[in-house]
């Protein structure tokens, strides 16, 4: 089997993010590969023969782990590096230069680059949050690529880094915790431990969470335990959601909970936790999601 | 004037009659005589003026003349030529320009073929100028024309002069051959070289079909340049047989229409009715060669290269040849493959020869049939590359004429291609044999990469059909690459450590080593695990089946190399999935960093060696 057969049956996609147009889709997989999908072609209104598939292969020992966008900037986060390329509406062309890059700094007692495992950009700020595999948040300045500060304190790597707008960083990490910051705080303000409450623990799956997701009241978080939602201030537990596989995607949309992760659907709740809908999907496991509501409502799991 | 000269006559005479009064009468007439003579005067100045008017007269006539005359040299000039421009209009009426016989460029051409003049004056302004034009081009091609002409005539004429020396040379070549093979002669007697020999027992050779025969000289010479022969051609069957057949040959063409006897007619229906048509039409060549590959006491294999006179092409079939009684089972459908594969587009399912299937309607035949019937005698296939070594010319399915020429170095290719894919083959088929009947230790191989003990061990490994493949439902098969003609063989191998056990269904196509063996993994431990309900199988396959060969070292075996990969993939999901279980039942052995890293919390596989340190790592 020649190598591009294989790179199909087993592609993986990371990561995904929306071109700040709303126009473009970027995919970025396992392979080192990014994908890039003009959304236009997806309406089926339309009489073109839909696009072909753009690739921009970024190194065969490279894996795309995230992805954000700036404006007319993608922001691929890789293993110990982060760089942003330039994108060409225009041309629909990515740059194959790299317009700048943030090395990730190696711990001293680390034996291997750390991967840059997830990206938040702070849209009032211009400040992009790396949360990396040697469990370190990094908080990098957009202006001038400076790492500003970090947040240490996970002791496995972190899966998944996401803020809101009080200037409140959370973080979810395989060492089991998801962890509370503040930009004006040099220690973590909290910590939750879903794996030690026992209606959510599930043994055979590890304690590790995949997913974290806020909104101004509420925090969702899920991985080897169940997913569920805990209140920001009382730090309780008000519902868990039984998503029957490991959780490694999960999010408010609208006015309900989404959750995807290594199960053939993915599923959709209130926030009461009634099963909304069951999508299925073609991979194995579901790693990214991004979606929009305009100019074209759309979800791309 | 002549008023004036009558009137002075008259008062002359006047006055010469009173002289003659006045004298009649005696008197003097001095005065008259005075007047008289004035008068002669006037006289003499009228008649000066008469004769100058006279004279003055005569040049204006002679003035007139001339003017008169150069008119009428005019008008006769004219005159002259009207008639010549009357005998030019008639001519040019006569006239017929030669051009039209002519057959002009057509306009395209034209324009392509000078297209400064016809874009430097874009619009001539009549037709007449255009074509005059174009005649003018016509003229500067058709010379153009006439040298290139007596440039290749004269060209040829060297060229036969040429080949008339050559042919000279050539002609005295083979008497010079003889003088110099008498003349070295005892030199071959003291050196021992028993050429005669050699000569002699080639004599069948020259019964050999042509194209056998140039395939058969090829080999030969190429046995005889390389060191250490890696192959072996020989020519099978009898003199006299092919001598038989050639004189049936000839037999056959005067008697063709002549009447036979009734016992011959008899004799021939008996055999048509009882044989196969095909049977006596597809007669191969009673002399065909035998090329044998490989070390005599090991496994070799053989190919009979066969010539058919019908079909114009030769057929190759393929043999083992097995020196010991081990178990070959399976392995002869292989071979067939191995040479199937050989060239992309080149299945052997055609008759290659350009022009056949009109030569077989001819005949009441059809290429399929005499296919069909070529493969139930084991006379094998009509491969492109095959007729290539021969030297004849072939079409293949896609309509591509190819007639090799440059012998020598395509011979070498295919035969080395042939040598490479049987070496491979036999490698694998050395693998497979030792998987199955496990007299392998996997724990000393050195295919092993990772040099700790592993914990796995390997309990089975069978043949399976197709169809058991098949029922692993696998996303990796419905991306399969179109089919050419690949057929694969399927084997099943079970892995086992303490209470888990791991199900690997492996199919190896055909075309190996163009393709790999591809690997379907399946683990049975707290229920079933496969690609398609767990991320971490799936990349564990991706692990094993993106195994290439070029990653392997030299004389490593390709699939005892996967094996391995399989197998220590294995051990580290069960040690990594073992970590997080609340009764452990498998311990960390293998030395990795990190259990999981990447928000798909991937496993360990990759194996890392720098130095003396090894791990594995994401």
């Amino acid at each position: 089997m020649k190598e591009k057969d294989l790179k199909r049956a087993y592609n993986n996609v990371l990561s995904q993010v929306i071109s700040s147009s709303h126009q473009y889709l970027f995919a970025g997989n396992l392979f080192g590969d990014i994908f890039v999908l003009s959304l236009k072609e997806l309406d089926k209104g339309r009489e073109e023969p839909p696009g072909k598939l753009k690739i921009f292969p970024q190194g065969s020992s490279v894996d795309i782990n995230c992805l954000q966008f700036r404006r007319d900037f993608l922001i691929v986060g890789t293993v110990g590096v982060v760089y942003g390329l330039q994108w060409n509406e225009d041309d629909e062309v990515l740059s194959t230069k790299r317009s700048w890059e943030v090395k990730i700094p190696m711990q001293s007692d680390a034996v291997e680059v750390p991967d840059v495992n997830s990206l938040w950009l702070s849209p009032d700020t211009d400040t992009l949050f790396a949360g990396c595999g040697d469990g370190i948040i990094y908080q990098i300045s957009l202006e001038d690529g400076r790492i500003e500060r970090d947040y240490r304190g996970h002791t496995d790597y972190v899966h998944s880094v996401v803020g809101n707008s009080n200037g409140q960083i959370f973080s979810g990490a395989e060492d089991g915790t998801v962890r509370f910051w503040s930009t004006k705080q040099l220690e973590q303000t909290s910590m939750i431990e879903p794996y030690t409450k026992s209606q959510l623990l599930r043994p055979d799956w590890g304690k590790w969470i995949g997913s974290v997701a806020v909104n101004d009241d509420w925090l969702l978080c899920g991985g080897g335990p169940r997913a569920s939602i805990f209140h920001l201030r009382s730090l309780e537990s008000t519902c868990v959601f039984d998503f029957p596989g490991r959780v490694h995607v999960c999010d408010f949309v609208d006015d309900s909970v989404f959750i995807g992760g290594e199960h053939n659907h993915v599923q959709s709740y209130t926030l009461n936790g009634m099963l909304q809908a069951n999508i299925p999907i073609e991979h194995t496991a579901c790693y990214s999601t991004v979606w929009q509501t305009a100019p074209i409502k759309f979800m791309s799991i | 004037m002549e008023a004036i000269l009558n009137t002075q006559f008259q008062q002359l005479e006047d006055i010469i009659g009173e002289i003659l009064k006045v004298k009649k009468s005696g008197h003097n007439s001095e005065t008259l005589r005075t007047a008289a003579a004035l008068k002669f005067v006037a006289l003499k100045h009228a008649n000066r003026e008469v004769k100058h008017k006279i004279k003055s007269g005569r040049d204006n006539l002679h003035l007139e003349k001339c003017k008169v005359d150069i008119s009428r040299l005019q008008l006769q000039n004219l005159l002259y030529e009207v008639s010549h421009l009357k005998k030019d209009i008639v001519r040019c009426e006569k006239f017929k320009s030669r051009d039209s016989d002519l057959d002009l460029l057509p306009d395209t051409e034209y324009a392509t073929k000078l297209p400064s003049i016809a874009e430097s004056k874009s619009e001539p302004e009549s037709k007449h100028l255009k074509h005059l034009q174009r005649l003018e081009c016509e003229l500067r091609l058709r010379k153009d024309l006439d040298k290139q002409y007596s440039f290749l005539l004269s060209s040829k004429q060297e060229l036969l002069q040429e080949n008339l020396n050559q042919n000279q040379r050539y002609v005295s070549f083979a008497p010079a051959l003889r003088t110099l093979k008498g003349a070295t002669k005892p030199l071959h007697d003291a050196l021992q070289l028993s050429l005669d020999v050699e000569w002699k027992l080639s004599a069948v050779v020259k019964y050999l079909p042509k194209p056998l025969y140039i395939l058969f000289i090829n080999l030969q010479s190429l046995q005889r340049a390389s060191d250490e022969p890696s192959f072996n051609a020989e020519v099978v069957g009898y003199e006299s047989e092919a001598q038989m057949q050639e004189l049936t040959n000839l037999k056959q063409m005067p008697t063709a229409r002549r009447d036979y006897s009734e016992k011959d007619i008899e004799l021939s229906r008996k055999l048509t009715s009882v044989e196969n048509p095909l049977d006596k039409a597809l007669n191969p060549h009673p002399l065909h060669i035998r090329v044998t590959l490989g070390a005599s006491g090991s496994i070799q294999l053989v190919l009979l290269i066969r010539y058919f006179d019908l079909l114009k092409c030769t057929t190759v079939w393929p043999q083992l040849s097995v020196s010991n009684n081990t178990n070959h089972q399976g392995d002869t459908n292989f071979v067939q493959h191995l040479l199937r594969h050989l060239f992309a587009n080149d299945l052997g399912n055609e008759i290659p020869i350009p022009g056949i299937q009109y030569d077989l309607q001819n005949k009441d035949l059809t290429p399929e049939q005499c296919i069909r019937y070529l493969e139930s005698k084991d006379f094998g296939k009509a491969y492109c590359w095959l007729q290539s070594m021969c030297s004849i010319p072939t079409v293949d399915s896609s309509m591509l004429y190819k007639h090799e020429l440059n012998l020598n170095k395509s011979m070498r290719e295919i035969i080395a291609r042939i040598k490479r894919r049987w070496n491979a083959w036999l490698k694998l088929s050395q693998q497979i044999r030792g998987l199955t009947n496990k007299d392998i230790d996997l724990f000393t191989l050195k295919e092993n990469v990772y040099p700790a003990a592993l914990s796995c061990s390997l309990v089975q490994w069978t043949a399976i059909t197709l169809e058991e493949f098949l029922a692993q439902n696998s996303d990796v098969l419905n991306i399969s690459p179109d089919d050419k003609g690949i057929t694969y063989n399927s084997y099943r191998a079970v892995i086992v450590r303490g209470s888990a056990k791991m199900e690997c269904f492996i199919r190896i196509p055909s075309n190996y080593p163009l393709e790999m063996p591809l690997w379907i993994l399946s683990v049975h431990w707290n229920g079933r695990h496969t690609s398609q309900n767990n991320s971490a199988i799936k990349m564990m396959e991706y692990w094993t089946n993106s195994l290439q060969p070029k990653q392997l070292e030299a004389n490593d075996r390709f699939l005892y190399a996967q094996l391995f990969r399989t197998i220590y993939s294995f051990d580290i999901f069960l040690e990594t999935e073992g970590s997080m279980q609340t009764n452990i039942e498998y311990n960390k052995e293998k030395p990795y960093i990190s259990a999981f890293a990447k928000r798909c919390r991937l496993r360990p596989y990759k194996y890392i060696k720098k130095g003396s340190v090894y791990a594995f790592k994401q």
